[in-house]
Formats: C-alpha cells, sequence, structure tokens
C-alpha cells in the first residue's frame, strides 16, 4: 500500500471543465476510490492552465506533488483535443528542461469515444504513452472507454480495481480492460440508437431538415 | 477528372523543430506533377479550440458555431484534393497547432453513424474527400519506427474518420540530407496520390 497521504492529481483535457465533462466525471469516480483508500486529490482542467500565463506554473508544480497523475480526456479525431496536446507539449519541455531534480510520478490515462468501441482510443493511447516516455513519467497504463464514458456498473467496478492497482502500486489487472472494452449493445444498435438521438437533437434546435447540408460544397465539381 | 489543388497544413510550434524544409520539398514535389498548393502556417492563424458541443452537427450543420478562421480552414480543407499535415512529430502524433485545425473540421462530416468493417464511424457530408499525407519533422535521426508506425496508424485511423480515399505519412528529421528528405517525402507523395 502507498503511504499515507499520496496525492493523485486529475487532469481533465476535455474543453467541457471539471464540472459537466463525461471525462471530468470518470477520472472524480477514480480519485473518489483513491480518497476511501487515505488518498489526497487536486483537479486542474488542461484548457484552463493553456489559457492563462500562470496556469502552466501552477499546472507543473501540481504534477511535481503528485505520486499518480490521471489524465482524463474524451477523444477528438483519433487523439486528444488541441489544448490537451499543448499542455502535453509544455509539460514535456518543463519537465525535460528540469530533469534532474524531478520525481517520477506514474501517470494512468482514462480515454473516453463517442463510438461504441473502446479499442478505438488505441492510437491515442500509444501517444500517451510516448508522452509518459519523453516528458518523465512512469507509465503506469491506459484504460479506454468507449460509447462515450457511461458510468456504468461495469465501468465503476474497473475503476474501483483500477484505484485498487494504483494503491498498491500493481500493473492494472487484465480484468479493468475486459470490463471497460467490453461493448455495452451490438453495433447495429448503437449506430441506429445514435441516429435517431443526431436527428432528435437537431430537431430540438430546428435544423433537423439541414442536417446534411453542404455549406462548403464546390458548383464546379 | 480530380482536381490537383493540395492544401499543405503546417502546424509548426514556438518549440521546434523547424518543418520549413520538409515542407518546401512536399510544396515542390507535388508542384513538380502538376498540383497547385497552398501553404498555411497554422501558429499564425488564430482559431479557436473545438467546444466539444456538436453545434456544428445539430445547429448550424455543416459549419462551426465559433465564427473565427477555424470555419475558413475547414472549408479549404474539404475543397482540396489533399490535405498535407505537416507536423513535428509530437510522441508520434501531431503538434497542438496542427490539431487545433483538424478538431475544427469535423464538421465537414456529418453526425450519422455507420459501420465500416465492424466498427462504428460517421458518415461522409461530401460526395468527395481528399487525400491525406502525414509528414513528421523531428530534430535528430534515426527515425524511431515505432513512431513513424504510430503517426502511419495516425494518419489511416484519420483516412477512416474523414473518407479519405488514400493516405500515407513519413517521417524526416531535420539532420537528414536534403537529398534523403526530399526522397522520403516523394515516396510518401507517390503512395498518397500515385507516381
Amino acid at each position: 500500500m502507498t503511504e499515507a497521504g499520496e496525492r493523485v492529481l486529475l487532469l481533465v483535457g476535455s474543453p467541457k471543465g471539471l464540472e459537466k465533462s463525461n471525462s471530468a466525471r470518470l477520472g472524480r469516480l477514480l480519485l473518489g476510490e483513491l480518497e476511501k483508500r487515505g488518498w489526497k486529490s487536486e483537479a486542474i482542467q488542461l484548457h484552463e492552465s493553456v489559457r492563462s500565463e500562470i496556469g502552466l506554473p501552477a499546472l507543473f508544480e501540481a504534477i511535481d506533488r503528485a505520486a499518480v497523475v490521471v489524465l482524463a480526456s474524451p477523444l477528438y479525431v483519433d487523439s486528444l483535443p488541441a489544448p490537451t496536446i499543448r499542455a502535453m507539449e509544455r509539460i514535456a519541455a518543463h519537465r525535460v528542461a528540469a530533469a534532474d531534480a524531478m520525481r517520477l510520478p506514474r501517470l494512468v490515462t482514462l480515454i473516453n469515444c463517442g463510438f461504441l468501441e473502446a479499442r478505438q482510443n488505441d492510437t491515442c493511447q500509444a501517444i500517451l504513452r510516448r508522452f509518459a516516455e519523453r516528458a518523465r513519467f512512469e507509465w503506469a497504463g491506459g484504460v479506454s472507454i468507449g460509447a462515450a464514458g457511461p458510468a456504468t456498473k461495469r465501468t465503476r467496478r474497473a475503476l474501483d480495481l483500477l484505484a485498487e492497482s494504483i494503491d498498491l502500486e500493481l500493473l492494472i489487472p487484465n480484468e479493468v480492460e475486459s470490463m471497460t472494452r467490453k461493448p455495452i449493445m451490438p453495433p447495429w444498435l448503437y449506430v441506429l440508437g445514435g441516429n435517431i438521438m443526431w436527428k432528435r437533437w437537431a430537431a430540438k434546435n430546428g435544423a433537423k431538415e439541414r442536417l446534411r447540408d453542404r455549406p462548403y460544397a464546390r458548383t464546379d465539381r | 477528372m480530380e482536381e490537383k489543388n493540395g492544401l499543405i497544413l503546417d502546424g509548426a510550434t514556438d518549440l521546434g523543430p523547424d518543418t520549413g524544409r520538409a515542407g518546401g520539398f512536399a510544396a515542390g514535389v507535388l508542384r513538380d506533377r502538376g498540383w497547385r498548393v497552398d501553404r498555411l502556417a497554422l501558429a499564425e492563424v488564430e482559431i479557436a479550440p473545438c467546444l466539444g458541443c456538436f453545434g456544428c452537427w445539430v445547429k448550424t450543420p455543416g459549419v462551426c458555431v465559433i465564427d473565427d478562421a477555424g470555419r475558413e480552414v475547414a472549408s479549404q480543407m474539404i475543397r482540396s484534393a489533399l490535405l498535407v499535415f505537416l507536423t513535428p512529430l509530437t510522441f508520434g502524433g501531431y503538434s497542438s497547432e496542427l490539431k487545433k485545425a483538424i478538431d475544427r473540421a469535423i464538421p465537414n462530416i456529418l453526425p450519422h453513424f455507420r459501420l465500416v468493417r465492424g466498427e462504428v464511424h460517421h458518415r461522409r457530408r461530401y460526395p468527395r474527400a481528399p487525400r491525406l499525407l502525414g509528414v513528421g519533422v523531428i530534430e535528430r535521426g534515426p527515425v524511431d519506427p515505432d513512431e513513424e508506425e504510430l503517426l502511419e496508424t495516425l494518419i489511416h485511423r484519420n483516412a477512416i474518420n474523414f473518407h479519405a480515399p488514400s493516405d500515407g505519412s513519413c517521417v524526416v528529421a531535420r539532420s537528414d540530407d536534403d537529398e534523403s528528405a526530399h526522397r522520403a517525402i516523394e515516396r510518401a507523395v507517390g503512395r498518397v496520390i500515385g507516381s
């Protein structure tokens, strides 16, 4: 078990912030499990960190205080949102430049995508693993969640197991991956339900008839 | 007949490495093959980050709700026959400068889902989509084959999601001599647009 009062830092990569995003919700569930085991926690939204002059030094200091860093983010076009990558670029540059004095926190990543299949996060997780190596983190592992990261009973159980492995400094058990990677429904049903949802959402905005508009279509081809 | 207009999205950042030479080679190779090429230095373009609100799908279909240069770049992207994602190789992927433009290009596809080889993806909005070429730049060689493969995979995954008819990538080092770097880019261009 880890030392009493060790600190875990949640970095949220969603533009929707610490309150409204699925990424933050998943991250906070994990933090809650760690707090039950005696961990102290703090959370930072990366979009805010890169937006201001004071944001980055505060981010660097928070990382220095942490034994474990959890990066929770949505998948944006097979990778991370641009401001999250900006934060990673700056973190890596800072940590490489000041390498001697730094501890190596463990990095755990929680990536959720809007597609059904958790495996669509794999490329992003590979990028994050590279980031961990370059920015002097100890790679503890990545957890991928599909279907926009619903906090199902199975996901909660997986996060509980993940918290246990972090607390005991163990490798993330295969059981976590098998739970989070299992699709919550058949693909055809996800497509059907998703398409109904998009149409209803557009209808609420009075845009249902314009859903397939092509505003940038060229007339010469 | 396919129009030959290419757009180089240059994702150079203040943290380096410089992408100037690789971008020049890519433009030269394409022009030698009869392509018109525009190049956009994204660090000089103010593009706000994607809000993740899906407004571009369900409120103003096909147009981002943020009224800034991101709209014009998305328009240029879908009107091109080839996109060159030129980037300092950043943990095997794209720089933040390049990614800010890519994130804002999702209005160019539909929200509707479909299955592609058993995987859920979004449907196309436009009948034609640009081919995709990734050019990653590192400071010093040799190129790490794992990172090269990672960029290739990322470009290929983007090609599926953006409906690109072909895709490919290469990684060049600033320490490479001109001939080697030029040849690597020429080969990658050939894979994407044909020789």
